[in-house]
């Protein structure tokens, strides 16, 4: 039996398929979320290589802010929910979920079993989100991808501390003006979206094993810091942006059971 | 010591207040950490321990966010952030007065957040002027010392609270015999100033004292230079060396100040008839004209205006700490009050964790250009 | 199923709680108004300053924050707190405040008007913020403020000395007012005050533990438009029959196994803050639409004001919440949770009320260990539109629901 998650993000979209709700057949991602062709795209790229049409999958559901306008489903789940179990499938025993999106940040406590205990997110500040490195990048003129390699190779980072997007903008666009380096510049602001994360995990309790999902998780500045502000590993995986859709399709399968 | 060498001690001990503190430790003395905004400090030091002030450090909050929303001023988030990476370590208790709702919820977090040190409240009346607000305030005063007996070990005995009474009288005299002295040095810059104003939460009063008295010697002394654009300056906080500098670089002096950890601890002296532990209580009954005090006739804005007139500012500049309530309210009156007296003012946000002054600056430039 | 009745709701009934207690409400703008229009004077209140002292006075007063509240639930919310923004008040200020300092300037809005004030009646036992609040009103109006202390207690008990300065604090208050207005104290009139609010506080205490039978027999929003009558008319005769017929109201319902929330009851949780009032279907229905009924708040427990004598009705003005500490909080919401079977517990982070949020992480994380249930937090503000996110609700109140969930399947 197939089933299928869709996660629909704030500018991406992703679907998973699952056979039996164990293997992972297929995945893809596509550009542009909620409100955009994005969905859709990654539907048909998802089926295109599984060779599956709609009418083989057993159960769809939805996920992500665009979660309860998904047209192919009825059944959501909150990301919450479908990270949590997205993550303990790709890690399994792992206890804290930490997940960086494109609008928000949240940090997951599991029990031993992979049942989501409780939960926390980010305040309404957009700082400590993908969209704030989305920001900063486009300030420094350097792709996002780029911000964590070259975090990696600073030696001093600088201090980018504001509370807020627009402050920590002018704040770093002031760093750059004064001849700060990339690198170093790159380097603050992943530690500064790490601070935050850091906070709310402890916030919550910070228990290892610890896993990262969500775009964020691709970005090795932010991880190193996170790691440096946690004095823990944190685990990661290819996946990591689409643990949020393979939670989803997991959940498709257990709702069937 | 020359001006410049007293000028650089109290810079020393402003930077350092952890310094002060292991010094003051090392010599086998005891250390209770005073929050903001009134503690009733010469308890402390009749008691024979040393009152250090704790207002919090210009950083970045990380763990503190684990007890504070966003919305808590960055006063109190950096106490407690200052408490949870253990720089207050070795100080016996802190005491928090409740004056404001964010130091009602400082005091409750610090309880679960630095349990190593001993939170005592202080609860004064803010309904203090008629009579029967003395008792209220005389059962505050005693917790206290009920409170800092049981954590220090340390005894009381109203007989030392005159003289350490008599301490604090004298330093809020040299303070205040400070302010116009240091209006007639334009040489002394804003940092400097602030300095030794922030110098005084982290010495025994009587030593700062004495160093006071030197520094105004020398000043009496030497000649001042060129005059500044005077400016009366107000607000809770104004010792962010980001914000100093900015004054200095635009040629203001701060001829007078309505800041909270600067002249507003200084106005009130204990008066001198009675058994002291009633004085003490009566001193803050005599309190006025600030932010965190009930103040029915709003006498603080009278207070900021004639301040400005009397000292010859050029203009007012308040330092709004960001979320600090108390200070937001009164903004929109003392901003009327001005105009109606013909003061610019400007009104600078500033923050704990700011480290970008672009803002400050650019209305610092404009107010200069414009005087 | 559920929708379907209340698409067919019959119009109110003049003899059910629901309108008593609305007419209540409604009532007490207008004889404000009322007394206005005959020249007498009128007072803006805050809401925990002792109800008993205008009532037992005969003085008309108002209430602010209910105002504020209002015309923040009909929409006004922004344009009033903007207007005051305007004036130079900071928007992170308290959005009551803002909207209650804009009216007082604007003297007019259609969501909700009140009669200027003669004097203002200030009580800070629920934060600090309304000192400065009626600080800033009395000057702007040129009226006289009565201000009654009561400072936040960091101990469980009520001190002697505490005791003291409140009695002599509530006595210069009467005393300040007799002077202002003319009005006389009367002990026997005092009396029958104290027992009708103690009458309508017992049949509030009741009706709000009915949420102890499962499915609770109301919805707990009901609680957030109720509360009012108990804050501002508990003195009232009208009041205690209202409360009582609300009693009786919740027990029949739990008898014929019926409820005011209109769905299946699948998860019971407890409502942490002031209500979001510009969102307030918004959060409703977020809850309704997944079968989460909020069976409780510490309102219920909040405005039990029973008391024997004087002293003792100085003794629960201090008791009120935000004026009590961590522990003393703690324990009454883990004995509510307890005692409603509660299963989760959701917070509003109210931007607006930094003395409610600012050590509710610390407060919920305890809460949740001591009965064993999920904690989700929402930010959001009581009158400030501005403040609050939709989609950020609902994958909160999602992820909540899930957690209890899977903890029912777990058993």
């Amino acid at each position: 039996m197939f089933t299928l998650g869709v996660d629909i993000g704030s500018t991406t979209s992703k679907c998973a398929v699952l056979e039996d709700g164990a293997s992972l057949t297929v995945t893809s991602i596509a550009v542009g979320g909620m409100g955009t062709r994005g969905p859709q795209e990654a539907l048909d790229a998802v089926l295109a290589q599984a060779g599956l049409t709609l009418n083989d999958i057993a159960s769809v559901v939805a996920t992500g802010y665009g979660r309860a306008r998904c047209p192919w489903t009825e059944l959501q789940a909150s990301e919450l929910t479908c990270h949590a179990l997205g993550a303990h499938m790709v890690f399994p025993g792992v206890r804290t979920v930490i997940d960086i999106g494109g609008q928000d940040a949240k940090v997951i406590a599991l029990n031993g079993q992979g049942r989501m205990k409780s939960f926390l997110m980010n305040d309404k500040c957009a700082a400590g989100t993908g969209r704030f490195l989305d920001v900063m990048a486009s300030v420094l003129q350097i792709p996002v991808e780029e911000l964590g390699r070259r975090a990696l190779r600073s030696e001093h980072p600088s201090a980018v501390s504001s509370t807020c997007t627009v402050f920590a903008e002018s704040e770093v666009i002031s760093q750059l003006a004064n001849g700060v380096d990339l690198d170093d510049l790159a380097a603050g602001i992943c530690a500064s979206v790490a601070a935050r994360t850091a906070a709310l995990a402890k916030r919550l309790g910070v228990v290892p094993p610890l896993c990262m999902s969500g775009g964020v998780a691709r970005n090795a500045g932010v991880r190193a810091a996170l790691e440096s502000a946690l004095g823990a590993p944190v685990l990661t995986s290819e996946l990591a942006q689409l643990l949020g859709a393979v939670g989803a399709a997991l959940y498709a399968y257990r709702k069937q059971h | 010591m020359n001006t410049q060498e007293i000028l650089n001690r109290f810079e020393t001990v402003a930077r350092d207040p952890a310094g002060q503190k292991d010094k003051y430790l090392a010599a086998g003395k005891k250390v209770v950490l005073m929050a903001p905004v009134y503690c009733p400090e010469e308890i402390v030091h009749a008691m024979g321990l040393v009152p250090m002030g704790a207002w919090g450090g210009d950083m970045e909050l990380r763990d503190a966010k684990q007890y504070f929303p966003a919305f808590i001023c960055s006063i109190v988030q950096s106490i407690v952030e200052l408490g949870m990476r253990g720089a207050y370590e070795g100080a016996s208790a802190i005491v928090i007065p409740s004056l404001c709702d964010s130091l009602k919820v400082l005091g409750q977090n610090w309880k679960y957040a630095v349990p190593s040190i001993p939170f005592i409240p202080m609860t004064w009346p803010q309904n203090r002027k008629p009579d029967y607000a003395l008792d209220f305030t005389l059962a505050g005063l005693r917790r206290v010392i009920r409170d800092l007996e049981a954590a220090t070990g340390a005894t009381f005995d109203e007989s030392k609270l005159a003289a350490s009474i008599r301490v604090y009288n004298e330093h809020n005299a040299a303070m205040r015999d400070l302010v116009p002295a240091l209006a007639a040095h334009p040489e002394i810059t804003a940092a400097q100033r602030s300095a030794v104003f922030k110098s005084a939460w982290f010495m025994l009063k009587e030593e700062h004292t004495a160093l006071v008295r030197e520094l105004l010697s020398g000043l009496a002394a030497a000649s001042p230079a060129a005059a500044k654009c005077p400016v009366t300056v107000t607000g809770i906080l104004a010792d962010a060396p980001g914000l100093t500098a900015l004054l200095d670089e635009y040629g203001f002096q701060i001829v007078a100040d309505d800041v909270a950890a600067e002249s507003r601890q200084y106005r009130t002296d204990t008066p001198e008839d009675g058994e002291p532990l009633t004085r003490l209580a009566r001193k803050f009954q005599a309190m006025d004209c600030c932010s965190v005090l009930y103040d029915p006739d709003k006498k603080r804005v009278e207070h900021i205006v004639a301040l400005a007139k009397n000292s010859g500012s050029r203009a007012v500049i308040m330092a709004q700490t960001k979320f600090c309530d108390p200070e937001e309210f009164d903004y929109p009156l003392i901003r009327r009050a001005c105009e109606d007296a013909g003061l610019p003012l400007i009104q600078i946000e500033v923050d704990r964790q700011m480290v970008n002054y672009e803002q400050a600056r650019t209305m610092l430039e404009t107010l200069r250009e414009a005087l | 199923m559920a929708e379907e009745i209340k698409k067919h709701r019959p119009p109110p009934d003049p003899n059910s709680a629901k309108y008593k207690l609305g007419q209540i409400a409604a009532k007490a703008y207008s004889d404000a108004q009322a007394a206005k229009d005959r020249g007498e004077p009128v007072g803006w209140c805050a809401s925990n300053f002792p109800v008993e002292i205008p009532e037992t006075l005969g003085l008309a007063v108002v209430y602010p924050e209910n105002q504020a509240a209002g015309i923040a639930a009909r929409g006004g919310g922004a344009r009033l707190c903007e207007e005051a923004e305007g004036d130079g008040y900071s928007n992170d200020i308290c959005a009551y405040a803002r909207i209650s300092l804009a009216y007082a300037k604007l003297k007019s809005a259609p969501e909700q008007d009140v009669p200027m004030p003669d004097f203002v009646l200030c009580c800070n036992n629920i934060c600090n913020c309304m000192i400065k609040w009626y600080e800033n009103l009395a000057r702007e109006l040129n009226i006289p403020m009565i201000m009654i202390d009561i400072p936040f207690n960091p101990d469980y008990e009520v001190s002697d000395e505490q005791l003291a300065y409140v009695r002599a604090q509530f006595w210069d208050a009467i005393h300040q007012l007799e002077k202002l207005t003319g009005k006389k104290w009367s002990d026997e009139k005092y009396k029958e005050v104290m027992e009708y609010s103690g009458r309508t506080s017992r049949a509030w205490l009741a009706a709000t533990a009915t949420a102890r039978y499962t499915p609770s027999p109301f919805n707990g929003f009901d609680l957030l438009n109720h509360m009012a009558v108990m804050v501002t008319a508990r003195g009232k005769k009208e009041a205690a029959e209202a409360m009582e017929t609300l009693l009786k109201e919740y027990e029949d319902n739990h008898e014929k196994g019926v409820s005011t929330f209109r769905a299946e009851e699948k998860y019971r949780i407890m409502f942490e803050g002031i209500a979001c009032w510009p969102w307030l279907r918004v959060t409703s229905t977020g809850l309704k639409s997944r079968g989460i009924n909020m069976v409780t708040t510490i309102y219920a427990d909040a405005f039990g004001f029973i008391y024997k004598d004087f002293d003792d009705m100085c003794r629960a003005y201090c008791k009120v919440p935000n004026a009590i500490n961590l522990e003393f909080s703690r324990d009454k919401r883990v004995k509510l949770c307890k005692d409603n079977h509660v299963e989760g517990l959701l917070v509003h982070t109210n931007r607006s009320c930094k003395l409610w949020s600012g050590f509710m992480y610390e407060m919920s994380r305890q809460i949740g260990e001591a009965c064993d249930i999920p904690v989700a937090s929402f930010d959001g503000d009581q009158a400030d539109p501005r403040n609050f996110s939709e989609a950020q609700y609902d994958t909160r109140v999602q992820g909540l629901m899930e957690i209890m969930e899977a903890n029912k399947e777990v058993g």
